[in-house]
């Protein structure tokens, strides 16, 4: 094996052959292995909800678990629609959980670009700090924040409202940290480019940084959509009306101790999945195609 | 154009509509969520607004589990709702800390205090009264007592009806013969404790045999060690190192017991759990294959007590204006009124001595199991620094069934701890 | 700042400017919501409060700090903490650099494996927590498949109940929740790394391995040192499962992670003084180990040129 060179690298058009590696049985047999046994592991406990859905409550709690639902039952699907009040609330719940978890994602996704776009490409004095400062914010449990941040929610009168909801995660901080890891790599040259045709800053970024950062923006977009989903402590503190309930507090009513129907709550959590699901696979283009842009860009 | 100046005068009318000032009183109430209850309060709501139309009541849900902390973060941040209920061990701060309003016996509906004492089975209203003056009205009592299932007694040859275990030395027993196992797993228990609740359930045990958490000046803890080693000392031959007959990592008897799928043949509960049987597994509860028999004692006990009751209680908050407090409890007492719709829609049994002697009460299943044991019982111990008692139980009850510690050790180190929060004031 | 040449001076000034530009709407958001509650928490760590009295704080100095530091539970808070982040962090930032690497290398099946590894995260917290709990418990899944491997039927291996299997169960719950995260993040980087600069290496003869480790993972320094010090952030504050396992009965000794025990000093005993030390204790570590990690990925300026 011939040892790589610096020069090769920079001149990456040299040679006219395909590459082609070859790979021995023995990888491919552990990567294979040990992609399926991770496979088992993190979707065992899915496979367990989605059956445990189509079950009656008795079966679910059953031990060992029956795996093959011993008939679809449907009634836990409509039950967790109709709730155990009747009043279909679910469906407004899961509206709620969208608009909020979707405004907070479009904002965060452009306010942590812009941000992280600031930090990577413009060195200013200071902008470490700033970092460190934005990246400490991180680092402080909501618990120790959660009266305060009450309070300020209360005083401006946003409680049991979205924007109480979206107000104060209109950007996070990893969103922040990962869009500048990100565009720290991305190339100045074609900034450079860009601003010897004239264009400003702001130009700049909508036309060169945006459309080229899909990869990582995809990737926080689905990351903080997630986290807002899944947020249970602040929509239970700041909601007290029934129709402005986001769905995490819709299935831990479900779970509450007095009423419990687990075949109904399963229902629930995947109905409450669907919205991910799609997300997912609406944005998986970009992880993949991501380099495929990069690439021809480039070129 | 006609549509223009219709539209011209909605938005008018709308304008006038809000700018109108809005008199009348507006009541936040905040309760946990319980389909049933939620279904009747919703109507006792509709009522009372339409008998005094310048009230509206707000009423809001929280989950079981979390209604405490959104509670607590509300009144830290002053903003807490005019009325609520929580469980008496989590209320019971708000009383020391003067945040909750004392009981309006005018606007409640009685001639005096005295009155409302009159009205509710003897001591059941001390857990709320500090200083002389009441601070809360109940919404339920409860006290548990063992479920079983009829089917597995007779399983192994006992009959439910007589061979039930009356004392904790027979709960040993006839859980042996009721227990499956698969090596060291547990297949079907047959009575398991309500784990993490000890100030309710093990308390009594403890007390039983004569001994107390508390000394009568609530000065030192944990009085009459003999007491306390023996219950220890069950609970370790209980658990996995002992018998194995079971354990506080198994889902909890109570959730298992209604789906009758052969897990748990005992479980520890309260009068709610016959709605709940009910509501999960019609079948079984039609079947009427399962009873309820009263708390264990000890052979060697020497006072016959059992479990301890606790409840909710419903309470003002003491930040209120005085015209929404004087509401409150006039709502609250008419809500308190339909005592026979509470136990019969809900299961939730008010300590009253009208309810307790009437005709739906007496005729409910099993009530009178319920209520003899709750004669012999006591409210749950109330103390500011409960929550942190109730976890240094568990931790000395888990030390010995668990990690393996001599009932001597986790005496010792539940004593000393004990004392050192009393100490901390 | 005046600068040296002129022409340098100008462009710089303006950068910076730029610089100041794109950061400060972040920056005001983050000074209400972020800065100002913890600022409230520190301040209130000198003072003696509890949360449902209607007096006002007791200034105590550093009495909080001082109890935490003589306190046995405080410094078993710290050991928790720290076995379960030291196990956790280098299982998520080890296992899923080399998912990320194995699921970029067979394209045709990527998008299935990242929705699969990705799939745990679409399960709602609350749901999942209690999935788990059927697994750990005796007669669940978790004894029954390693039962199953180790040909050891009927034995019951504690996973809730043993110090030492507790601690593994709450890592092998976390890990499970959040290795897809990692997994994409890490795909994200993968990918930016333009496939020219792989074919180049090939052409060059180079192995899959001198591939990874001569192009890949330099170029994936800033996507790592992210996942580092994310990953230990997010160990560092890992709460719910800790959570629910104590509230399902399990002992709370091994697993009292600082975060539980800043919940249940606050919620559980009402003081809010001595938890909002205990949050800047924890803030204090957080910060300390990331700025160790920034120091030691002192070579952020990575690019292919």
């Amino acid at each position: 094996m011939s040892v790589i060179s610096r020069s090769s690298l920079q001149n990456p058009g040299s040679g006219g052959r395909l590459p082609v590696a070859p790979r021995s049985h023995l990888t491919t047999v552990v990567i294979w292995a040990v992609l399926g046994g991770m496979a088992l592991y993190v979707l065992a406990p899915l496979v367990f909800m989605l059956t445990a859905s189509f079950m009656p409550a008795k079966d679910v709690m059953r031990m060992p678990y029956p795996w093959i639902p011993r008939g679809l039952h449907w009634q836990n699907f409509w039950q967790a629609i109709r709730g155990n009040d009747g009043s279909f609330v679910y469906v407004r719940n899961i509206l709620n959980s969208i608009i909020v978890a979707t405004a907070i994602t479009v904002s965060t996704v452009l306010l942590a670009t812009l941000t992280g776009y600031g930090l990577a490409k413009f060195p200013f004095k200071g902008s470490k700090a700033v970092l460190l400062f934005i990246v400490a914010t991180m680092m402080v449990p909501f618990q120790a924040v959660m009266i305060p941040l009450y309070m300020i929610v209360t005083n401006m009168g946003l409680q049991d409202s979205y924007g109480g909801l979206i107000l104060p995660f209109l950007v996070n901080a990893f969103g922040v940290f990962l869009m500048r890891q990100y565009l720290l790599t991305f190339p100045d040259e074609m900034l450079d480019a860009a601003r010897i045709d004239g264009a400003g800053e702001l130009q700049i970024f909508w036309r060169v940084i945006v459309p080229n950062s899909w990869p990582a923006m995809a990737t926080l977009a689905i990351l903080t959509f997630r986290s807002q989903w899944d947020n249970l402590i602040w929509p239970l503190l700041v909601v007290q009306r029934e129709e402005m309930k986001t769905i995490p507090l819709y299935i831990t009513r479900f779970a509450s101790e007095k009423y419990t129907d687990e075949g109904a709550m399963m229902a629930a959590a995947v109905i409450a999945s669907f919205p991910m699901i799609v997300l997912f696979i609406a944005l998986a283009k970009y992880f993949v195609g991501g380099a495929k842009l990069f690439a021809a860009r480039k070129g | 154009m006609g549509r223009l100046r219709l539209g011209c005068l909605c938005v008018l009318g709308l304008v006038v509509a809000l700018a109108v000032p809005t008199f009348g009183v507006e009541l936040v109430f905040w309760t946990h969520e319980d389909p049933n209850r939620t279904a009747i309060e919703e109507q006792y709501i509709a009522e009372f607004e339409s008998m005094y139309p310048d009230v509206t009541i707000r009423r809001v849900t929280y989950p079981s589990a979390e209604i405490a902390q959104v509670i607590l973060t509300a009144f830290a941040a002053r903003r807490g709702p005019d009325i609520f209920n929580m469980e008496t061990e989590d209320e019971y701060p708000y009383i020391v800390n003067r945040r909750v309003a004392p009981v309006d016996p005018a606007a409640a509906g009685y001639a005096d205090l005295q009155a409302i004492y009159d009205d509710y089975l003897a001591g059941t209203l001390d857990a709320v009264t500090a200083d002389g003056k009441l601070y809360g009205l109940p919404l339920e009592l409860t006290n548990w007592c063992i479920y079983l299932n009829k089917k597995y007694f007779r399983e192994v040859g006992l009959d439910p009806e007589t061979d039930y275990p009356k004392t904790w030395e027979e709960m040993v027993s006839v859980s042996e013969k009721l227990a499956i196992r698969d090596g060291e797993i547990l297949q079907r228990r047959g009575f398991d404790f309500r784990y993490p609740y000890y100030l309710v359930s093990l308390l009594p045990m403890v007390e039983q045999l004569g001994g107390s958490f508390l000394s009568e000046d609530g000065k030192t803890a944990i009085i009459n060690d003999a007491a306390w080693l023996e219950v220890l000392t069950y609970m370790q031959e209980w658990g996995p190192n002992g018998n194995n007959l079971g354990s506080p990592t198994y889902t909890n008897a109570r959730k298992l017991f209604n789906k009758d799928n052969n897990d748990v043949a005992m479980c520890l509960s309260g009068l709610y759990q016959i709605g709940r049987i009910r509501a999960d597994n019609q079948e079984f509860y039609d079947s009427g294959e399962w009873m309820v028999v009263p708390f264990p004692v000890f052979e060697d006990a020497v006072n016959d007590y059992r479990c301890n009751y606790y409840g909710h209680y419903y309470m003002v908050n003491a930040e209120s204006s005085s015209e929404n407090q004087e509401w409150a409890w006039k709502f609250i007492a008419f809500m308190l009124s339909h005592s026979e719709e509470y136990l019969v829609e809900c299961g939730l049994v008010q300590p009253k001595n009208s309810l307790l002697a009437s005709e739906a009460y007496l005729s409910f299943p099993y009530s009178d199991v319920f209520a003899t044991d709750m004669a012999k019982s006591k409210m749950v111990m109330l103390h500011e620094a409960n929550p942190r008692f109730d976890e240094l139980l568990k931790e000395a009850v888990e030390s010995v069934m668990l990690t393996g510690l001599t009932p001597q050790q986790a005496l010792d180190t539940l004593r000393r701890k004990a004392n050192e929060i009393l100490q901390e004031g | 700042m005046k600068r040296h040449s002129r022409q340098g001076g100008g462009i710089e000034r303006q950068k910076a400017r730029w610089g100041w530009g794109f950061v400060l709407p972040a920056l005001v958001f983050f000074g209400l919501f972020s800065f100002y509650p913890i600022f409230n928490a520190l301040y209130m760590s000198f003072f003696k409060k509890n949360l449902l009295s209607l007096a006002p704080p007791q200034f105590i100095g550093i009495g909080n700090y001082a109890f935490l530091f003589r306190s046995p539970e405080f410094w078993n808070s710290l050991k928790a903490s720290a076995i379960f982040t030291a196990c956790t962090f280098s299982l998520l930032v080890g296992v899923s650099l080399l998912l990320a690497v194995f699921i970029v290398s067979r394209k045709h099946i990527q998008k299935l494996m990242q929705m699969a590894f990705f799939s745990p995260a679409v399960v709602s917290s609350v749901v999942a927590a209690s999935v788990w709990l059927l697994i750990f418990d005796p007669r669940g899944l978790g004894n029954q498949v390693v039962n199953a491997i180790l040909q050891t039927p009927g034995v019951d291996h504690r996973w809730l109940a043993s110090a030492t299997m507790l601690r593994l169960s709450t890592v092998l719950v976390y890990f499970w929740k959040y290795v897809g995260y990692f997994t994409i993040i890490y795909i994200a980087g993968l990918s930016s790394i333009p496939r020219t600069l792989h074919e180049a290496a090939r052409i060059d003869g180079a192995s899959s391995w001198q591939d990874f480790w001569y192009v890949t993972f330099p170029l994936l320094k800033p996507t790592t040192l992210l996942v580092s010090v994310v990953s230990m952030i997010q160990c560092l504050r890992t709460f719910s499962t800790q959570y629910v396992f104590t509230q399902a009965g399990a002992p709370r000794g091994p697993i009292d992670v600082i975060t539980l025990s800043i919940y249940n000093t606050a919620i559980r005993d009402h003081q809010i003084g001595r938890a909002s030390a205990l949050s800047i204790i924890l803030f204090g570590i957080m910060l300390l180990l990331s700025w160790g990690q920034f120091r030691i990925s002192r070579s952020e300026d990575v690019s292919y040129l």
